[in-house]
Formats: structure tokens, C-alpha cells, sequence
């Protein structure tokens, strides 16, 4: 039986109303496990929108996501919610990591709502941090430079070992030196760990990492 | 250590330290009144009934039972209307009665009130059940012009024994003239009691009575001699109340001839009052002040509810992020909810023990003041079940303050709330 792709989306449509412009309309998308596949497209076109869908954190108006096999949208709330917790990652232009909690503490919080013993937590928050070059992990996240702020994030995206990564413009506030760093940081991590990624990004400079390229535009139903 | 739910919620709490602290201070201000309040109303009925003693009945000539306790026992006034002698006469020698105990009011001293008695006031009546009167020093009278003073008089006026005196005829704020002619010593002074005995100054009953023919007879007189206790008539012997103890049997409060008794004295046309029942009256009126107080401490603990309601309400503007975060990483809505709304509830549960310290430290120190300013002993009375029912009233309260910011919290769109800031 062969493996599911990390991601699939099927017919996968949403607008916020009815009487609103479409905003996604993608008719397939696949990606594997492990793939690492990079999502072009000017901004306000929706590549954050389906990041969201993606993650079940928001109602397509039809189609299907499967994530690991499974369609994410079919689940309840709170199982759906658990399954984003342990089979999906995500990284954030501007980090979000939580102040007032340490950077082991905002990779605990990952932790906090998967499956992994409670008394594991915080050595494999500490290991993982340790692994990615974070140099005081027990500093308040906001006291972090940018830099470290950033492996941070990445350390709390792939903490439950995801089968997925989500990347929403992970570079847009770097300059071109940082952003080149923060990419090789995202693509080792989820290379290691496993983790297809899927990064949205409106910079061409990207485009050379990632040996599977598509644009939104490319995908969408509507332009076929 | 893992980070738990109470580690986001306790972080949430100090990293909003002002206004947890002043929320918290509200409800335990509205905790604190409230404990106060209750332990107060059950601790100032006792405290009311020391004063009354073990007599059974209070025989005056007031117009009502309740102004006769509380002129006779609490000196809020001078009686008005006295009992002559005869009838005074009449009343100790009844074989029911097992003390009578003659006392007149109507002077005072330095503002303080003065009852003019016998000696067996301080052998036979005790100003609470089982709790004799006890001398700080000296003794108690033995010559006319001889008084003993309260504890509290005492301290307000620093006299000491073998100290002199004049009274005063009327009661404070109404005096008409100092006994200049007739020097009072002190001979004893009390122990505090924590009744209102403590801030009267007891002057021997004879001495009194010789005062009030000096002034008889100097109305008739102008020039009229010094006047002794043998210058004394049976008109001039009037007293404005007894305390009356009927017989009963040894080791007994309660007589079988008290109701009897009352009733021929009533006969007779005395206001005869049972200061415990009169006490438990004046306390049904006072109860309503007391509905109304509780009532305002139920208030300000609605509106400290209110209080922790806004400032959850205004934090969550600034806890989006921080929610929409937990979301991505697995939190349910419902978990949010229920962080939202513990957060709320331990903000009650804070507020609550501080009250609880507040009122504790709060009630000494309004017994303190009683027993001070106006020498009434208050002992404030915290039963467990209380405490208990009111912390969980004000966790309960606390935790329905919350249900709006949690709903707020529970539909928080995480899209929109993880938007880069432009």
C-alpha cells in the first residue's frame, strides 16, 4: 500500500461569503512526506488563507485536506484541534512565540498538547534547542535576538515531530543575508525531522532552494 | 517541569500585576465586609446582653420596657419618672424576689454617666452571667460620697483612688449645676466587664439622696445648712430603677416565680422588663440595618465581579495573539474557554483569602475600637462554614465574571488575530 502524501488537497475551494470574490480554488495539490515544496504568489492572493485551511483553522467552503491521510475538515473540533497539535507545524513571519515564557517554555507549550509524557517535556524541549543553536533557552523569549527568535520557532514547529510544516512568509521581515539563514535553519530542520514542508513566500529569491516550485495562480481551478 | 494549564494561567495573572492585584483587592474588600458583617451581628447580640447580668427583671416607672433596658442598663438617657421609697420598700420585701437592687441616674461626670447604688450591686449582681464584678483596685463603698469607677471611666477621667470629685445634676450635655458642697473619693475602681458598666461612674445610693435634699432644702432655703444623711426624708429616698432577681433554685437561672411576680409588679403599675427579651427586640429592629449592610456588601461583591468581568474583558484585546498561538499549537476552543474562565475564578479565590485576612485582622480590629471607644467587648465570631460559603460564593461569582471574556476567548478568530501587524 503505498505511503499518503504529508498533504493532499482536493477541489478545495473558500470565500468568506457567498456574495464574496473566491479566494482559494485549488483542484489538487499533493505533497509528499518529506517533500519540501515552496508556494509563490503576490500578497492579498490567499497563500495565508490556505495555510489556515491547511492547519483546520479555518471552514473551506468545499473540498477536501488531508493531512497524513486525513481529512482534517471531516474531524470534530476538538479532535481536529489535537491532530494540529501532534501532525502540523507552524512558522510565522513574526515568530509568535508567547512573551513572558521562555524560549524552552514556548516549545513546551507545543508539547503541552501532544501525546509526549509530561516529564519528557522539558529535556526534549532543552535538546531540541540545543540542536538548533539556541544559546539561552531559558531567557525570555522576547530578550532573544531576532536570530534566535527564529530557531526558537522552528524548534516549536517541529517539537511534535509533524508530519507537515507549515511556513507562512518566514523570510518577509529578514534582510536577504538573515532570510537566506532562516531558510537553510527551516529546510535542515524539517529535512531531519521528517517534516514536508510547505512554505509560502512572495520572494523570487526563494525560488532556487526549493527543487518543487508552484504558484497559486498556477493552481488555481478557475485559471486552468 | 512541564508547563501546565495553571502555568499560562498563573503567567496571564503577574503579567497583568496591577490589575490583578487591584481586582483582587476589590473582591477581597467585598469578602472582608461581608465576614465582618456576619461575624459582627451574632458577636454584637452578646456583646449587648453583658450589662443585663443575671437579673431577671428591670422595675422602673419608663413609659416602655425597651427605654427602661436602655436607659437602666445601656445609660442612654436619664429615667424620667421615679419609684418612692415605699415602693421600693415594697418590691424587697417581696418573698419572691432574691435581689432588688435600688439604683437612681440622673447625674453625671465628666460627660460620663453616674448610677447612684447600693453596695450589693457589686456583691449580688454580676454584669454577666458568671462573671462577678473584680476590683483593679481599691474597694467597693462603705460611707456616703464614696464611688467607684468603671474601668473605661477610669482611664478617661485618670482619676485614682483617694481622688475628689464633684457631680453633676443632669445627664452629660444637660447639666443644670455641680454639687459643689458634697465631695465624692474614689475608693475602688473595676476591671473592664466589656459592658456598658465600664464607662459609669457608681456613687454610693445614700449620697445621692443627701445631695438631692441639700438641694430640696436649699430650694426652700436659700441659706440653708450643710445637709448630712440624717437630714434625709423617705421623700427624698427615690430611686429610678431596680434590678430584680427572683428566687429560684440553687445553681438555677431560670424561676418558677419570675412570671407571677411580673405580673403583679405590672399590676402595680411599674414598667416591669426582661432586658434579654427587650435586648432580642431591639435586635429584630437592628436586623433590618443589618439585611440592608449585607446587602451592600452583596453589592460591592457583584460589582468586584463586574471589576474582574472588564479588566479579563480588556486583557483579551492584548491576549489574542497568545490565544490564537495556543490554538495553532492544539489548544481546543474549549480549553481556551476553560483557561479563560479558571483564570477568572482564581482571581476570585485571591480576592476571597485576602478577605478572609481582612476580615480577621478587619474584625479585631472593629471590636478593638468598640471596646475603646465605647467599652462594649465584641468578640468577632468566624464559624467555618461561613468563610467556606462565602469564598465559594465569591470563586463562584468570579468564575460567572468570566464567561463573557471566555466566549470572547472562545471565538477569537485565529487568522485575523496572527495577522503580521502592518
Amino acid at each position: 500500500m503505498p505511503e499518503s502524501p504529508a498533504l493532499h488537497i482536493e477541489k478545495l475551494r473558500f470565500q468568506y461569503s457567498p456574495r464574496d470574490p473566491v479566494v482559494i480554488d485549488i483542484d489538487s495539490l499533493d505533497v509528499a512526506a518529506g517533500e519540501q515544496v515552496l508556494l509563490t504568489g503576490t500578497s492579498g492572493r490567499g497563500k495565508s488563507t490556505l495555510l489556515y485551511l491547511v492547519a483546520g483553522l479555518m471552514e473551506p467552503t468545499g473540498g477536501r485536506v488531508l493531512v497524513n491521510g486525513q481529512d482534517i475538515h471531516a474531524m470534530s473540533g476538538h479532535t481536529r484541534d489535537r491532530f494540529r497539535g501532534t501532525s502540523i507545524g507552524m512558522i510565522f513571519q513574526t515568530f509568535n512565540l508567547l512573551p513572558g515564557f521562555s524560549a524552552a517554555e514556548n516549545v513546551m507549550l507545543a508539547l503541552m498538547f501532544s501525546d509526549v509524557p509530561r516529564r519528557e517535556h522539558r529535556d526534549r524541549a532543552l535538546a531540541l534547542l540545543e540542536t538548533l543553536g539556541v544559546e539561552r533557552p531559558n531567557a525570555a523569549a522576547d530578550e532573544l535576538s531576532i536570530g534566535q527568535q527564529q530557531r526558537v520557532a522552528v524548534a516549536r514547529a517541529i517539537a511534535c515531530r509533524p508530519a507537515l510544516v507549515l511556513a507562512d512568509e518566514p523570510t518577509a521581515s529578514l534582510d536577504p543575508d538573515n532570510a537566506a539563514a532562516a531558510m537553510d535553519l527551516i529546510q535542515t530542520a524539517c529535512t531531519e525531522s521528517g517534516a514536508a514542508l510547505l512554505c509560502v513566500s512572495h520572494d523570487p529569491a526563494m525560488a532556487d532552494r526549493f527543487a518543487r516550485r508552484a504558484s497559486l495562480h498556477e493552481l488555481s481551478a478557475s485559471t486552468a | 517541569m512541564s508547563i501546565t494549564d495553571f502555568t499560562i494561567i498563573r503567567r496571564s495573572l503577574t503579567s497583568r500585576m496591577f490589575s490583578t492585584v487591584t481586582t483582587a483587592f476589590t473582591v477581597a474588600i467585598a469578602v472582608g465586609m461581608l465576614l465582618v458583617l456576619l461575624a459582627m451581628m451574632d458577636a454584637g447580640k452578646q456583646a449587648f446582653r453583658r450589662g443585663s447580668g443575671d437579673m431577671h427583671l428591670l422595675v422602673t416607672k419608663e413609659p416602655s420596657a425597651l427605654v427602661s433596658v436602655l436607659n437602666g442598663i445601656f445609660y442612654a438617657g436619664a429615667p424620667a419618672a421615679p419609684i418612692s421609697y415605699a415602693q421600693l420598700q415594697r418590691i424587697q420585701s417581696d418573698p419572691r424576689v432574691a435581689m432588688a437592687i435600688p439604683n437612681q441616674q440622673g447625674d453625671s461626670y465628666a460627660g460620663l454617666p453616674v448610677l447612684a447604688t447600693t453596695a450589693a450591686f457589686f456583691a449580688d449582681f454580676a454584669p454577666t452571667p458568671g462573671e462577678p464584678w473584680r476590683f483593679a483596685a481599691g474597694r467597693t463603698f462603705e460611707q456616703p460620697f464614696e464611688v467607684v469607677l468603671g474601668a473605661k471611666a477610669a482611664d478617661i477621667t485618670g482619676l485614682r483612688l483617694g481622688d475628689t470629685l464633684e457631680l453633676s445634676h443632669g445627664r452629660a450635655g444637660t447639666e443644670t449645676h455641680t454639687h459643689n458642697e458634697f465631695h465624692y473619693t474614689v475608693v475602688g475602681i473595676l476591671e473592664s466587664t466589656g459592658s456598658p458598666h465600664d464607662r459609669t461612674v457608681f456613687a454610693d445610693l445614700v449620697g445621692a439622696w443627701t445631695v438631692h435634699a441639700h438641694d430640696r432644702r436649699v430650694r426652700n432655703d436659700p441659706d440653708a445648712a450643710h445637709t448630712t444623711p440624717g437630714g434625709i426624708t423617705d421623700d427624698d429616698r427615690k430611686v429610678t430603677g431596680v434590678y430584680v432577681r427572683a428566687a429560684s433554685r440553687r445553681g438555677s437561672n431560670a424561676s418558677a416565680a419570675l412570671g407571677p411576680l411580673a405580673y403583679q409588679l405590672r399590676q402595680e403599675g411599674f414598667m416591669v422588663a426582661e432586658p434579654t427579651k427587650e435586648i432580642d427586640k431591639l435586635f429584630k429592629i437592628v436586623g433590618n440595618i443589618n439585611v440592608i449592610f449585607i446587602a451592600m456588601a452583596a453589592v460591592v461583591m457583584v460589582s468586584s465581579a463586574v471589576s474582574i468581568m472588564v479588566a479579563l474583558y480588556n486583557s483579551m484585546e492584548q491576549r489574542k495573539r497568545q490565544i490564537a498561538v495556543l490554538r495553532v499549537l492544539g489548544a481546543s476552543r474549549g480549553r481556551v474557554f476553560g483557561l479563560v474562565l479558571t483564570e477568572s475564578a482564581m482571581l476570585g479565590l485571591l480576592g476571597a483569602i485576602g478577605g478572609v485576612l481582612l476580615a480577621l485582622v478587619g474584625g479585631f480590629a472593629v471590636a478593638e475600637a468598640l471596646r475603646k471607644t465605647l467599652g462594649i467587648v465584641v468578640t468577632p465570631i468566624y464559624p467555618p462554614e461561613w468563610i467556606m460559603l462565602v469564598v465559594v460564593s465569591a470563586v463562584t461569582l468570579a468564575a460567572l465574571a468570566g464567561i463573557v471574556p471566555a466566549m470572547m476567548a472562545y471565538r477569537i478568530s485565529v487568522a485575523k488575530s496572527l495577522r503580521p501587524a502592518a
